[in-house]
């Protein structure tokens, strides 16, 4: 059979952002991808040193639109370090309830979108209309659903009365009961594990190769969580399991995920019966004296990366970061060699992409 | 012309639509469309822009859903609808089947007639699937001719008068036929040849406007034809009253709505290789063998 090339995107049903491939098949195998990635390169990073720090918040959170909360966490923690403050426990449990709903919300974005590519409808809408559940939770505390504007320097923008845990704990339940009827689902389902199952392993060698982060390196065995390993505060002070599972296929990246929503449904419990009493930010002053740092945390997706440099001015001098997305991208070309065509949009899928994030 | 004729058929056909969409919302937790809805689109389509690409053959492309939906409402008239049909011969049933095979080997063609890579490999995807399935359904449809002795689809009828609906003395049969029913009319999970996230609409991806309001017509018509055959064969004549059995055709309709929505909506699509596989390796084996138990039940 003759090779044909057939262009995914950078408009196509099965992306949602815009990236280019043009997957070379021949009859029902795929041979090759070549990829092309900078439709939605914005300059993040030239438009930060050119904005205080304040307002760089407004556009860090714009970088994606899935882990706006987590972006701006990993910036104002920066921030916070170069300017030598520590934010009140109150703050920083609240940015981390913020984190945690937002990893909730983006597993559930992906199982849709995954279930939906692969002809399963019904767990398309099943899991959006739980996602409504989160979002409409977020939107009571922060006034957005999507970016929430919730941190500052300092601490956060936005309190949680006792209504709105009250509000909170209740959504969680439903949330937990929905979750467990989906993993009840998904185990038992024979037609997703059979397009799902053996599909494009990963293995440990490649996974460190290309140095994969986040929830595909866990569904290789690979035991790696910033929130245990490098923790953030709150993080060293609350227990939770890191999930691991050992095939690396496609559907141990499917399983893992929802099991990592269950984990943080458990998560924000935890931090709404323990939210300690006090202020929610103190007050920061505007120029940052000389310095750079390092922060770490971890996103839906994976490992961020923010690097940052002051010079004692109000204006960063550098700003520097590497999304979880990117190394996935890179190992993305290996995993589409050598499976069927009907098999792509498991692996698009699968790799949960956030062409935003990578692209900046 | 009216009944059983070519404006029943379509109406058919949208009720059809109307219900599969309605019952698949309900599965989704949604709310569903209104009764005039599949009209709605229809109309809708009428009055958009009628474009090909550079390089298509505008008469071919044109013909083809004209011609599949003459080949199906054809097939209309031999298939008996509360007891009523048109015409009937002996091997009718034959050409029934072949009627509604032309859109499958039509939908190939404008595949192909489209200038586009998604059109082309949306053709012969389905091409690849009439291959998989059809056999299963003809050796799952010759089971109840061959116990009625006869291949006219009245004749079949009127058997199951005397001796009781057919699906009693084969249901495995009426299994296979249903999955085989899936096939033809291209739902999920057998909706491989206009798979969203891989082929954007399969061969009809480059059909606008009036063009592509005839092929919903034609894959609504070819869906409901294909439920009246089934139950024709499967569950026969249950009462002599003709008010009786146009109600219990009705019902059976539903039922058989019921269930080709239901498999939609809780299974994923499946691969064309798995599909193969299922086909060639488990249905037609079953199938004969269903048909050998056929073949000693009417000796």
């Amino acid at each position: 059979m003759n090779k044909i090339s057939i262009p995914i995107g950078p408009q196509h049903p099965l992306i949602k952002e815009p990236i280019s491939f043009n997957i070379d098949i021949s009859g029902e195998r795929v041979l090759g991808c070549d990829m092309r990635l900078g439709y939605v390169h914005r300059g993040i990073e030239r438009l930060a040193i050119k904005r205080n720090y304040t307002q760089n918040i407004h556009l860090i959170e714009r970088v994606c639109g899935i882990c706006s909360h987590v972006h701006t966490t990993a910036y104002c923690y920066g921030v916070e370090k170069l300017l030598g403050v520590e934010i009140p426990e109150r703050a920083q449990y609240i940015r981390a309830l913020m984190c945690e709903m937002e990893r909730i919300h983006s597993h559930l974005l992906w199982l849709g979108i995954l279930a939906k590519h692969i002809g399963l409808d019904t767990i398309f809408m099943h899991t959006w209309h739980d996602r409504e559940m989160v979002l409409d939770s977020m939107e009571v505390i922060s006034g957005g659903r999507v970016t929430h504007a919730v941190n500052k320097i300092g601490g956060v923008r936005c309190d949680i009365t006792p209504d709105h845990q009250d509000m909170l704990l209740t959504m969680l339940s439903e949330l937990r009961v929905q979750v467990d009827k989906l993993l009840e689902v998904m185990d038992h389902d024979g037609s997703l594990k059979a397009r799902t199952k053996g599909v494009a392993p990963i293995t440990v060698e490649q996974i460190k190769a290309y140095c994969v982060v986040g929830p595909i390196a866990r569904a290789s065995g690979v035991d790696i969580d910033l929130r245990r390993d490098a923790p953030l505060p709150p993080y060293d002070r609350l227990e939770f399991n890191v999930i691991t599972r050992q095939d690396g296929d496609a559907w141990s990246r499917t399983i893992l995920r929802v099991e990592e929503m269950r984990e943080s449904i458990n998560l924000c419990e935890k931090i709404l019966n323990n939210l300690p009493v006090g202020a929610i930010e103190i007050r920061a002053p505007r120029k940052v004296p000389p310095g750079e740092v390092i922060v770490r945390t971890e996103a839906p997706r994976g490992e961020l990366f923010y690097y940052l440099r002051s010079n004692g001015t109000d204006m960063p001098a550098r700003l520097k970061i590497r999304t979880p997305t990117l190394p996935a991208l890179g190992i993305l070309p290996a995993q589409l060699s050598s499976i069927h065509v009907a098999d792509i949009p498991v692996v698009l899928a699968g790799v949960d992409l956030c062409i935003a994030c990578a692209d900046r | 012309m009216i009944f059983p004729g070519l404006f029943f058929q379509f109406t058919c056909g949208l009720l059809f639509e109307w219900l599969d969409r309605k019952i698949l919302a309900r599965f989704q937790r949604r709310v569903g469309p209104r009764i005039i809805q599949p009209l709605a689109d229809l109309i809708k389509l009428f009055s958009k822009e009628d474009l090909l690409p550079i390089g298509s053959n505008e008469t071919i492309a044109t013909a083809l859903p004209l011609v599949s939906l003459a080949a199906v409402m054809t097939a209309g008239f031999y298939i008996p609808v509360a007891g009523f049909y048109r015409s009937s011969f002996e091997g009718d049933l034959i050409v029934i089947i072949f009627l509604l095979s032309i859109p499958t080997l039509a939908y190939y063609l404008a595949g192909v007639v489209s200038v586009g890579i998604y059109s082309l490999l949306g053709g012969g995807r389905s091409l690849l699937q009439f291959f998989s399935y059809e056999v299963p359904l003809i050796i799952a449809l010759s089971g109840p001719a061959i116990l009625a002795g006869s291949w006219s689809v009245s004749q079949i009828l009127k058997t199951q008068g005397d001796f009781g609906p057919f699906i009693l003395y084969q249901p495995v049969g009426f299994g296979l036929a249903v999955i085989g029913l899936i096939g033809k009319l291209k739902r999920n999970p057998l909706d491989i040849p206009k798979a969203k996230s891989e082929v954007v609409a399969g061969a009809l991806t480059e059909y606008t406007g009036g063009k592509l309001a005839f092929w919903r017509i034609v894959m609504n018509v070819q869906a409901i034809l294909g439920i009246f055959l089934l139950i024709n064969l499967f569950f026969g004549q249950l009462s002599a009253n003709p008010y009786l059995a146009g109600i219990i055709f009705i019902i059976e309709s539903l039922l058989m709505i019921v269930l080709l929505s239901t498999a939609s909506a809780i299974f994923a699509r499946m691969r064309i290789d798995q599909l193969a596989g299922m086909g060639w390796r488990i249905l037609v084996p079953i199938g004969l063998l269903q048909l050998f138990f056929v073949i000693l039940m009417g000796v």
